[in-house]
């Protein structure tokens, strides 16, 4: 019987415990919090909901939705590239799979894995407060806002899946004499491929709900409109703005669905 | 694929906005941030070497920590509910009733699921603050309507999984569908289902700094404060004391998904 169907089970841990631990967390939680609130507030309620029945649907508006939804996609793409610019040359040194010698590939993976730990810890939009005060607020704040974060996690994850692949095509392509780099090409690129590929588009899925908001800091976008129709008491135009980014949201995830299937068969 | 690299680079380029400044007064900003940040040239003592403050962030610190279990805690529960729904294999799929009632069940609770996740925690917090008094509870309902759909998703990716075999034997014995869930899905699915939830928490974590500097909750919120009153030290304090948090709950995270193995 091949290994594969006889998976051995790592010894089970503490499910119990896990569950206490959880619940009692969750408990404290709800205890901590004044739940009381709930029950004040609500005067905007009615007019918020209200608002979803007659929205906002006038050639004026749509086109402004369109132009939104435009600032918000090409704020997504553009981090993403230079995201990718970041994490590709990271994700060689994370994974450490060029290097020769074990020593120099722990130690360049040890380095490369601790310096991405801090900007990946940092939320994408504290990041953009932390970028405005250096950079003022330029459209490039926005991208490297989103770039760094997103650099950083697609360099450890990418990192992560080259080293993932199976090993026996490697050790194949090894036989024959392949360098490291070889082997990256011929080997852990097309093994790893298919998750890849996927990944990146769930990134780029990210990056469109992230440049949604870079409003946050002032800058243009579905998040801008959505924060001008909350001022100006405008409710009826925040629905069609949502569903704008419903719908870019949507094209991605379908993208991402269409290449795995692809990928598959 | 570069063609639309490049035209999203005209639309971004194109934005208005200041000019991006040169290299030389970049480095000088970030000199003089990284000089304000740690105090120098001030007279007063600096936040993080003041008692007063170092308590009051660590309080701040657990508020942002209870509002994202909270958070957290809610999307389970939301996702819990809508999972058997949104996952095709007690619905639609072979071991479903073929019934068109759940049929429309399934495509509400998907919809459901990709309307509440492509909203980002940002923008429902917006709109969370127009019906729940800014807060904590405010911060977690707005984390949790994302949440709730991203977890949505996973479970529902996650239930489809599962092996069909084990379950496809309990139907053989009569098991109904509540049967199926209970003995079949749930067992097989769950420790998985674990695992992604305390990844989303981590997720969570991160991202309540943000939500709280609108519902104005938590480090958040004291982090909006201290920026607009140009309290730098301060804003390093919560700078560090998000870093900090952040990295002690990806700790207890995988603490605890070593439990759930």
């Amino acid at each position: 019987v091949p290994a594969v169907l006889t998976p051995t089970r790592p010894r089970p841990g503490n499910r119990t415990l896990l569950t206490a631990l959880l619940l009692a967390a969750f408990t404290a939680s709800v205890l901590a919090a004044p739940v009381g609130d709930l029950l004040r507030g609500g005067g905007a309620a009615g007019a918020l909901l209200g608002s979803l029945l007659r929205p906002d649907l006038t050639a004026g508006f749509l086109w402004t939705v369109a132009e939104a939804s435009a600032v918000t996609a090409a704020y997504a793409v553009a981090a993403m590239s230079v995201a990718l610019l970041l994490g590709v040359p990271g994700a060689l040194l994370v994974s450490g799979v060029l290097a020769r010698r074990p020593l120099v590939r722990m130690g360049t993976s040890a380095v490369a894995r601790a310096l991405i730990a801090v900007p990946r810890a940092v939320h994408e939009l504290v990041w953009a407060l932390l970028l405005l005060a250096v950079l003022g607020l330029t459209p490039l704040t926005g991208v490297l806002a989103i770039a760094i974060p997103y650099g950083a996690t697609i360099a450890r994850v990418l990192g992560d899946r080259l080293l993932d692949v199976p090993q026996a095509p490697l050790d194949a392509l090894r036989s024959t004499g392949a360098s490291p780099a070889q082997v990256l090409v011929y080997g852990r690129l097309p093994l790893a491929a298919r998750g890849v590929t996927s990944y990146l588009l769930y990134r780029l899925e990210c990056a469109v709900r992230a440049a949604a908001v870079l409003s946050f800091i002032g800058l243009g976008g579905i998040g801008l409109q959505v924060e001008i129709a909350l001022a100006d008491l405008r409710f009826e135009r925040v629905w069609p703005l949502l569903g704008a980014l419903v719908l870019l949201v949507l094209a991605v995830d379908t993208a991402s669905r269409a290449v795995s299937r692809r990928c598959a068969a | 694929v570069l063609l639309l690299v490049g035209a999203a680079w005209a639309v971004v380029l194109t934005q208005p906005g200041a000019p991006v400044p040169a290299v030389g007064t970049v480095a000088e900003r970030v000199a003089r941030l990284a000089g304000d940040l740690a105090g120098a040239g001030r007279e007063q003592q600096p936040a993080y070497a003041d008692p007063v403050r170092l308590l009051s962030v660590a309080r701040l610190a657990l508020e942002t920590v209870a509002m994202s279990v909270l958070a957290i805690g809610l999307a389970a529960l939301g996702a819990l509910a809508s999972v058997p729904l949104a996952a095709r294999v007690l619905t639609v799929g072979e071991l479903g009733p073929g019934r068109w009632r759940t049929a429309i069940a399934f495509h509400v609770a998907r919809a459901a699921h990709v309307v509440t996740r492509s909203v980002p925690e940002v923008v429902w917090a917006l709109l969370v603050v127009l019906l729940v008094p800014p807060g904590v509870l405010a911060g977690a309902l707005a984390l949790a309507l994302h949440e709730v759909g991203v977890l949505g998703r996973l479970g529902a990716d996650l239930v489809d999984d599962v092996d069909r075999a084990p379950l496809r034997a309990l139907r053989a014995t009569g098991a109904g569908r509540f049967a199926l869930l209970g003995y079949g899905v749930l067992p097989a699915a769950l420790p998985q289902l674990v695992t992604v939830l305390l990844y989303r928490w981590e997720v969570t974590v991160r991202a309540s700094v943000v939500v709280g500097f609108l519902t104005a909750a938590g480090l958040g919120y004291q982090l909006r404060l201290d920026l607009s009153f140009r309290r730098w030290t301060d804003v390093a304090l919560v700078l560090l004391t998000y870093l900090l948090l952040v990295w002690a709950v990806d700790a207890v995270s995988s603490g605890l998904r070593r439990l759930a193995r």
